[in-house]
């Protein structure tokens, strides 16, 4: 923090100062109340200073300029009242609700910590600038607040990976679940969304949903849509032809849909076998043909559907 | 008298003295119904209960409980020749003991001490007490055993890996490599059966000598019963683990013509179930190529090994040509 | 196969139904491959519908007699269709790796019945049999 205590050039800040004068006298655990009525007073200038902060140093640019005033002035508000309490149970919850409040908006934990930094540096400088003509006093001033505030950073960046992990976690398993659902669209026609990226585990979860789907709805004719799923290489195309053998080991067709032409042409060219896979370009199409094996109308047949 | 029976075969008199004392004692003190001739045969029949009882063998327990409860009843000729040559084998079996070991079985065994008693005897706790009782109880079993037949084990391995099974110290059966000797030792094998048969039957554990073709479906069972009794497989992964089973065992078969395969309940590190499947038969010469798909010198698919790896979450073979083939695999419960 | 029954096998018009009613071993499947290829020839059966559901593992071995089954029995020109294999079943055989390409499938008895009379209506088998012979 000697930083802060090397570059005090403004003389003051305004209003207050001389009504502050009197601190020399105060003892020790009287300064925190004291810092934080400063703090208080200059509310507005200070958390103004601190989102031109956090601005120029390019942090929380996913919010918009609303969001972001109103977010520092609660993070302000909350800072200051730990400050104030100094209880460990507050500081927790409020490191939680910051983390809850803005994890949603895809803020990433080097930026949370950074905004929490720039609002300590901040309200140092502040602190600074006010005492500056009283060294020892602004010694004094210093070292109650940098443990204060140095625990609130650690806590709140504790607080937030916590929290983020969790969140993540629960957005995986939901992810997990919404992402196969087996869709009965007709008799006898499933059609299996895959979303998302395709590992071993998950194409496993998903194949056992789809066999068991197929027994249930006494399916037929199965159309995998495998357009949301972000990249199709080998390894995935080998969960998809498990997946395909064994809905048909059960009596049940699949199509593939979604697969694009090139990568299909990649696929075969590093040796993927597609040839017992019945892929069509989208997912129209696969309805249509899944409709044709089935043996609704424009097949012509009338033996479609079983007695 | 037991002293002389004793005596036969402790080298410290003065130990055997104070042995059969202390069992006279005990005895005297404790049934004045039993006559003092009669002692000989009830300190023996006691012991032997000793070995009976760890043994859950009914029809012996009752032939004891008979000699003992009722020892004026003569048994018919044949009967008490048997039982003559079984009570020199038990004679034999606890001369064999360590002195500290025989003193306790019997003191415990015989003369009814309780683990505390004894523990604060020997300046010991009574669960050391009670671990060296288990302990002396195991190495009896196996002495009377080898008494018994009149033999010998062959090699330095055999009394070790008898020991190792007759108390059911897992660990130690791994250590001394239990499964790997009994598959090349016929002398242990044939002792075996009769203590794993009697020894506490293991909850986390089966196993299953593999023979012939129904062992196949035979492991593949037990495989799953096992596993489903966890509770954390699901349909998929009991019938994933009974595949590969059937996979390993099927080799065996095939290959060795006989063998054993062990399922256990692993706790450590995490909750799951390992399949040893084990055998002394040809050995594969290129274990990297049987773990290819297609390789196979057998009529079958080829997909015995590298299709069992599959299945599993970790799978390791071992094989040495001319000695046999040990595959081990694993299955871990949760997600992977 | 004699003694318990472990398979049976009846006949329904110019078809076979062979249902497999408990796990089988090595020696015992390829009986049930004897005498069902024996039947087929006998009966001069068209179809066969091979019921597995009652089995809980479906091995190297017992997969690959069911494709030997198949073709033999096309070979003496019957179709074979194996239904009832469950869900954990079918996916413990192809994470084994195991080639199934040529096997006829249907989800139950009912619905292999229904495949055969589809093939045997002269039609290429649509449904449930797609790599299959032709
Ligand atoms: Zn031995």
């Amino acid at each position: 923090m000697t930083g802060y205590r090397g570059q005090g050039t403004t003389t003051g800040g305004p209003g207050g100062l001389d009504g502050l004068d009197g601190l020399e006298g105060l003892a020790e655990d009287q300064l925190l109340p004291q810092l934080v009525a400063h703090l208080r007073e200059h509310r507005a200038r200070l958390r103004h200073e601190w989102a031109d902060r956090i601005q120029l140093a390019g942090l929380l640019h996913a919010m918009t300029p609303q969001e972001m005033a109103a977010e520092t002035t609660s993070v302000y508000d909350n800072y200051v009242e730990v400050l104030e309490t100094g209880s460990v149970e507050a500081l927790q919850r409020y490191a939680r609700d910051l983390s809850e409040r803005i994890i949603p908006r895809g803020v990433e934990t080097h930026e949370v910590v950074g905004i929490v930094l720039l609002l300590r540096d901040v309200l140092a400088r502040s602190l600074f600038e006010k005492y500056q003509r009283d060294f020892g006093l602004l010694n004094r001033v210093l070292d109650a607040y940098e443990p204060a505030a140095n625990r609130i950073a650690n806590t709140v960046a504790v607080s937030f990976v916590e929290e983020r992990e969790r969140v993540i976690r629960q957005q995986q398993d939901s992810i997990r679940e919404l992402s196969t659902p087996v869709l009965p669209v007709r008799e006898r026609l499933l059609i299996l969304p895959i979303i998302g990226v395709l590992d071993r585990e998950r194409a496993r979860q998903l194949t056992e949903q789809l066999l068991n789907g197929i027994r249930t709805h006494r399916a037929r004719v199965v159309v995998i849509d495998i357009t949301g799923v972000p990249e199709v290489d080998e390894s995935v195309a080998n969960h998809l032809v498990q997946t395909v053998d064994a809905s048909r080991l059960m009596g049940a067709s699949v199509i593939i849909t979604g697969l694009s032409p090139v990568i299909a042409q990649t696929l075969v060219t590093i040796g993927v076998d597609l040839s017992k896979m019945d892929t069509i370009g989208d997912l129209q199409g696969g309805l249509e043909e899944a409709e044709r094996l089935l043996g609704y109308p424009t097949a012509g047949g009338d033996d479609g559907t079983a007695p | 008298m037991v002293r002389r029976i004793v005596a036969a075969r402790v080298d410290d008199a003065a130990m055997a003295d104070d042995l059969v004392q202390e069992t006279l004692v005990r005895v005297l003190a404790a049934a004045g119904r039993v006559d003092a001739g009669m002692l000989e045969p009830y300190a023996i029949a006691t012991a032997r209960n000793v070995v009976a009882t760890a043994w859950r063998d009914r029809d012996r327990q009752r032939r004891n409980q008979h000699r003992v409860v009722d020892l004026d009843t003569p048994d018919p000729p044949d009967t008490e020749l048997l039982a003559s040559e079984e009570r020199a084998a038990v004679a034999e079996a606890l001369a064999r003991l360590g002195d500290r070991d025989r003193e306790a079985l019997l003191a415990h065994e015989v003369s009814g001490r309780d683990t505390r008693s004894l523990a604060a005897e020997l300046g010991s706790t009574p669960g050391a007490v009670a671990a060296q009782l288990h302990r002396a109880r195991a190495r009896l079993r196996v002495e009377y055993l080898l008494a018994r037949d009149h033999t010998e084990p062959p090699t330095d391995r055999c009394r070790p890996v008898l020991l190792a099974l007759s108390s059911g110290d897992r660990r130690r059966q791994r250590e001394v490599e239990a499964g790997r000797h009994l598959l090349e030792c016929d002398a242990c094998a044939g002792l075996s059966q009769p203590l794993l048969d009697r020894a506490p039957p293991r909850e986390d554990a089966v196993r299953i000598p593999v023979d012939g073709d129904g062992d196949v479906v035979a492991a593949r069972q037990a495989a799953r019963e096992l596993a489903a009794r966890l509770g954390c497989f699901s349909r998929t992964d009991l019938t994933l683990i009974a595949t590969a089973v059937s996979e390993v065992t099927r080799n065996i078969v095939k290959f060795a013509g006989s063998g054993e395969v062990v399922v256990e309940v692993l706790e450590e590190p995490r909750t799951g179930v390992r399949v040893t499947a084990r055998d002394t038969g040809p050995g594969i010469p290129d274990v990297e190529r049987a773990l290819q798909d297609g390789y196979s010198t057998y009529a079958g698919l080829g997909l015995g090994l590298p299709g069992a790896r599959r299945l599993m979450d970790e799978f390791a073979i071992a094989s040495e040509v001319g000695r046999g083939t040990t595959v081990t695999m694993t299955r871990w419960c949760g997600e992977r | 196969m004699t003694g318990p029954r472990l398979v049976s096998i009846l006949r329904q018009g110019s078809h076979l139904i062979a249902s497999v009613h408990t796990a089988l071993d090595d020696t015992q499947m390829t009986a049930f491959q004897h005498d069902l290829v024996d039947r087929i020839g006998r009966d001069r059966s068209r179809g066969v519908v091979i019921d597995v559901a009652a089995l809980d593992v479906l091995d190297s071995f017992a997969t690959r007699t069911l494709r030997t089954i198949a073709e033999v029995a096309r070979l003496r020109g019957a179709v074979t269709v194996v239904v009832g294999i469950q869900p954990d079943v079918a996916f413990a055989m192809v994470s084994l790796g195991m080639d199934t390409g040529a096997l006829h499938t249907a989800l139950d008895l009912e619905e292999g019945l229904a495949l055969l009379d589809r093939i045997a209506g002269g039609r290429r088998p649509a449904v449930g049999a797609r790599g299959g012979p032709a």
